[in-house]
């Protein structure tokens, strides 16, 4: 028998019927790897157009939405792509939290996970920034400028993010190159390493075999990439219908040399970073920007080991074995909600 | 077939409408009309919506100017929005607060008098900007200050560089406080609308602009806009004639803030005067004749077949550049300036000189032209009346607004018993008041 090549090994002759279900996994992962890829289908042909410069990136953007055939829909459709892969992305973090899937063997998988995750945001905020107009450099110099309040290493790592010391040229060729590739090709690595921890880890998270009587029933590869699918056309069809009716948006530009040409509108950040622009309006940007954000992201590293290190649970839906998990990521998710939706209003 | 071959067909189906979708949405994008002034040298896509919109002046050519350098705004933007949220001054980019900004620049308009660029600082230290007259007048008629100088101005403003005895250093914003007389205080609430930061009433005959616009763009009585700009619509009152600048400004546009009424100090408000607008069947000389003065002014047969802009020079209007106390300080054409008196011809000046300001100011117009050789009006304080030509024989008027021609008679050699020392109008219409034949119905 020859060795199975990755699609293969992803998709199994069998895999159990109860866990391949859409109610278990509502096709969480699989759609945030077609939407990364749609990332890259659309994003490819957008490089040819855009110019990463001060003075002419704003005007490229201008080029894409108005001017170049199609550029229209390959950036809206590069836009909403990116909305609900964050959207898709933290979704499949809350199921495999509520659904126990992050225990042991799968320990190291949910970080890869959750390094998918948080990159991912980067992407975003990388991308957000090369439209380069009032509402991004607002974000852009917020952003930075939390950077800055690290202690110790802060302004050193201010300049190199940043290519000196004030924002320019030098700033947006940096998130240019960490957008496209700086940031795309370890997400590439991780996304695979990710897929395939998963046939490593014993094939989608089930249950033990101890839990169910006798022999749990399995459904054949076919059916599965069936599924796959039509949750794949699914996708695209949301896809498709945000990006022919609702635009990406866009601001005022920067003028190169005087900055901004008008003020930012009251909401700077991108939304996915709402809830710390929220936090940022009543603590300093050390506590607000860097150690809360850090905190959140330390209490999910280490939630397999910390929170609950227990392996009965898996693959059950709210099981009390990972109560403490379930609690903690739930009321920070409902925390980063809440802050988003207030901020969104005001 | 199975669910799943059903499920995907329907789908499938779905995308499919999508993509044709796309595809006609990409038919709908308009064709985008690129331009690239040669001031900015960047590329413009207005034209793709405004393309048919007159171009603002032959002097501002679209193709050297564009749209961007004077409106400001997103040039690149096709979305309606993006596009005007950075325009400056909203549809006016000559409206005081953001005139620098557009108009101005010392290679443009606001640069040395001895240039003939200072007409931002003109404007802005004139009367008309300032109103400084009547906050002077009301301010001291109800004991709010001690003189009738002028010490407020609608907005501060200062002058460093004074050229007349009368011009003054600076005026302080005019912001009467509670302790101030309280009819200062109404007239502040109530009587600040006739200046050039001023919004105009949105109504027939108010309709105007702000800032320079609000003499050199023409609004029609209606205020409807009777251009070629697609985007604008052509029933909603409150635009200009056409997206012009023109200094062939009618009577009409003058009358959009004067002769509008009269303000009652008194009652602290403005009485809007009642004979307007007139009998539908008037001609179009007998509905000038009616609408040009209030029924109770007196004037002249030429005071009202001529347009304001043929005796009411570039100086008196704009100003000098120094701040006034009052119009009247820099009000200096009579009618002998054109007229003469019994021992004495009009001044004449002869144009030598290629860069004469009068061929300049003939050049901006369309009506009429001066050229090297030409014998023009001059008037005592060294502005020519290039409009107004000395053939050898008889002086002919041009109407700067219609090209109509006048022979101006002269008062040297006619029987008119006037005395030399009593040359103000008031004394001319003595004998020369032209009774109004249309009457009010």
């Amino acid at each position: 028998m020859s060795r199975p090549n990755f699609f293969e090994h992803l998709h199994p002759p069998t895999i159990p019927a109860r866990e391949a279900r859409f109610r278990y996994t509502f096709g969480l992962g699989g759609m945030s790897l077609l939407l990364f890829l749609s990332l890259i289908v659309t994003g490819v042909p957008l490089m040819f157009v855009y110019v990463p410069t001060a003075v002419s990136a704003a005007d490229s953007i201008r080029t894409i939405t108005y001017v170049a055939p199609y550029g229209w829909l390959l950036r809206n459709l590069h836009y909403w792509a990116a909305v609900l892969l964050l959207l898709t992305g933290s979704l499949h973090l809350l199921r495999i939290v509520f659904s126990g899937s992050y225990k042991k063997p799968r320990r190291f998988n949910w970080l890869l996970g959750l390094a998918i995750l948080l990159l991912s945001l980067l992407l975003s905020f990388s991308g957000y920034v090369l439209r380069w107009d009032v509402d991004t450099y607002g974000a852009l110099t917020v952003g930075t400028h939390i950077v800055r309040q690290f202690p110790v290493v802060g302004d050193w790592f201010y300049r190199l993010l940043v290519g000196g010391t004030e924002i320019g040229d030098a700033t947006l060729v940096r998130f240019y190159t960490w957008h496209i590739l700086g940031l795309v090709v370890p997400v590439l690595l991780l996304v695979g390493w990710h897929a395939f921890r998963v046939r490593r880890d014993g094939g989608i998270s089930h249950r033990a075999a101890n839990a169910t009587a006798g022999k749990a029933p399995r459904i054949p590869r076919r059916e599965l990439v069936q599924r796959e699918g039509i949750a794949a056309l699914a996708v695209l069809l949301v896809l498709f219908t945000l990006s022919l009716f609702w635009n990406a948006p866009l601001a005022p530009p920067v003028d190169p040399l005087a900055g901004p040409l008008a003020e930012p509108a009251q909401i700077a950040a991108p939304w996915f970073f709402l809830w710390i622009q929220a936090l940022l309006r009543y603590w300093p940007p050390l506590l607000a920007g860097i150690l809360i954000p850090l905190c959140v992201v330390g209490i999910l590293a280490l939630l397999p080991w910390v929170l609950d290190r227990q392996t009965e649970g898996t693959a059950v839906w709210f099981h009390p074995s990972g109560r403490w998990a379930q609690l903690v990521v739930g009321a920070i998710a409902a925390g980063i909600i809440i802050l988003t939706i207030v901020e969104w209003r005001q | 077939m199975s669910g799943y071959q059903k499920a995907t067909a329907v789908l499938g189906m779905l995308l499919l409408f999508l993509v044709i979708g796309a595809l006609a949405r990409q038919e709908r994008q308009p064709e985008v009309v690129q331009l690239t002034p040669t001031l900015t040298g960047q590329p413009e896509l207005c034209l793709t919506c405004h393309e048919g919109i007159e171009e603002i002046s032959p002097t501002h050519s679209i193709e050297t100017f564009g749209c961007v350098l004077c409106h400001g705004g997103d040039g690149l933007a096709l979305d309606k929005d993006l596009a005007h949220a950075t325009m400056r001054g909203g549809r006016n980019p000559s409206d005081l607060v953001v005139v620098e900004e557009s108009c101005g620049g010392s290679a443009c308009h606001s640069g040395a008098a001895a240039d003939g660029r200072d007409h931002i600082h003109r404007v802005l230290t004139s009367v008309q900007a300032t109103y400084a007259g009547a906050i002077a007048q009301v301010n001291y008629a109800f004991g709010g200050q001690a003189d009738t100088t002028a010490h407020f101005g609608v907005t501060a403003v200062e002058d460093d560089e004074i050229t007349t005895y009368t011009g003054l250093p600076a005026l302080a914003a005019f912001h009467p406080g509670p302790e101030a007389p309280d009819p200062v205080q109404t007239f502040n609430r109530d009587c600040m609308h006739c200046h050039l930061s001023a919004a105009a009433t949105q109504e027939p005959y108010y309709y105007r602009a702000t800032g320079c616009a609000a003499c050199h763009v023409v609004y029609e009585n209606d205020g409807l806009y009777r251009g070629g700009d697609p985007t604008t619509p052509k029933d909603e009152p409150g635009h200009g004639r056409t997206h012009q600048l023109t200094t062939a400004i009618p009577y009409y546009q003058c009358n959009h803030c004067h002769n509008r009424g009269n303000y009652s100090l008194r009652q602290m408000t403005f009485l809007e005067r009642e004979d307007l607008p007139g009998s539908p069947y008037l001609s179009a000389q007998d509905q000038r004749e009616l609408e040009y003065y209030q029924p109770i002014s007196q004037f002249t047969l030429c005071e009202w077949e001529l347009d304001c802009v043929d005796c009411h020079t570039n100086g008196e209007v704009m100003g000098n550049g120094d701040i006034h106390s009052n119009q009247q300080e820099i009000q200096y054409i009579q009618c002998r300036t054109c007229h003469g008196t019994l021992t004495e011809m009009p001044l004449l000046e002869t144009i030598t000189d290629p860069d004469h300001p009068a061929i300049y100011s003939a050049d901006l117009n369309p009506n009429y032209s001066v050229a090297v050789g030409d014998t023009v009006i001059a008037t005592t304080e060294g502005e020519t009346f290039g409009w107004v030509q000395w053939d050898g024989e008889r002086l002919v008027e041009t109407g700067k607004v219609d090209g109509r021609l006048y022979e101006v008679p002269l008062v040297m050699g006619s029987s008119c018993q006037q005395n030399p020392d009593e040359q103000e109008s008031a004394y001319c219409h003595e004998c020369h008041t032209y009774e109004r034949t249309v009457t009010q119905p």
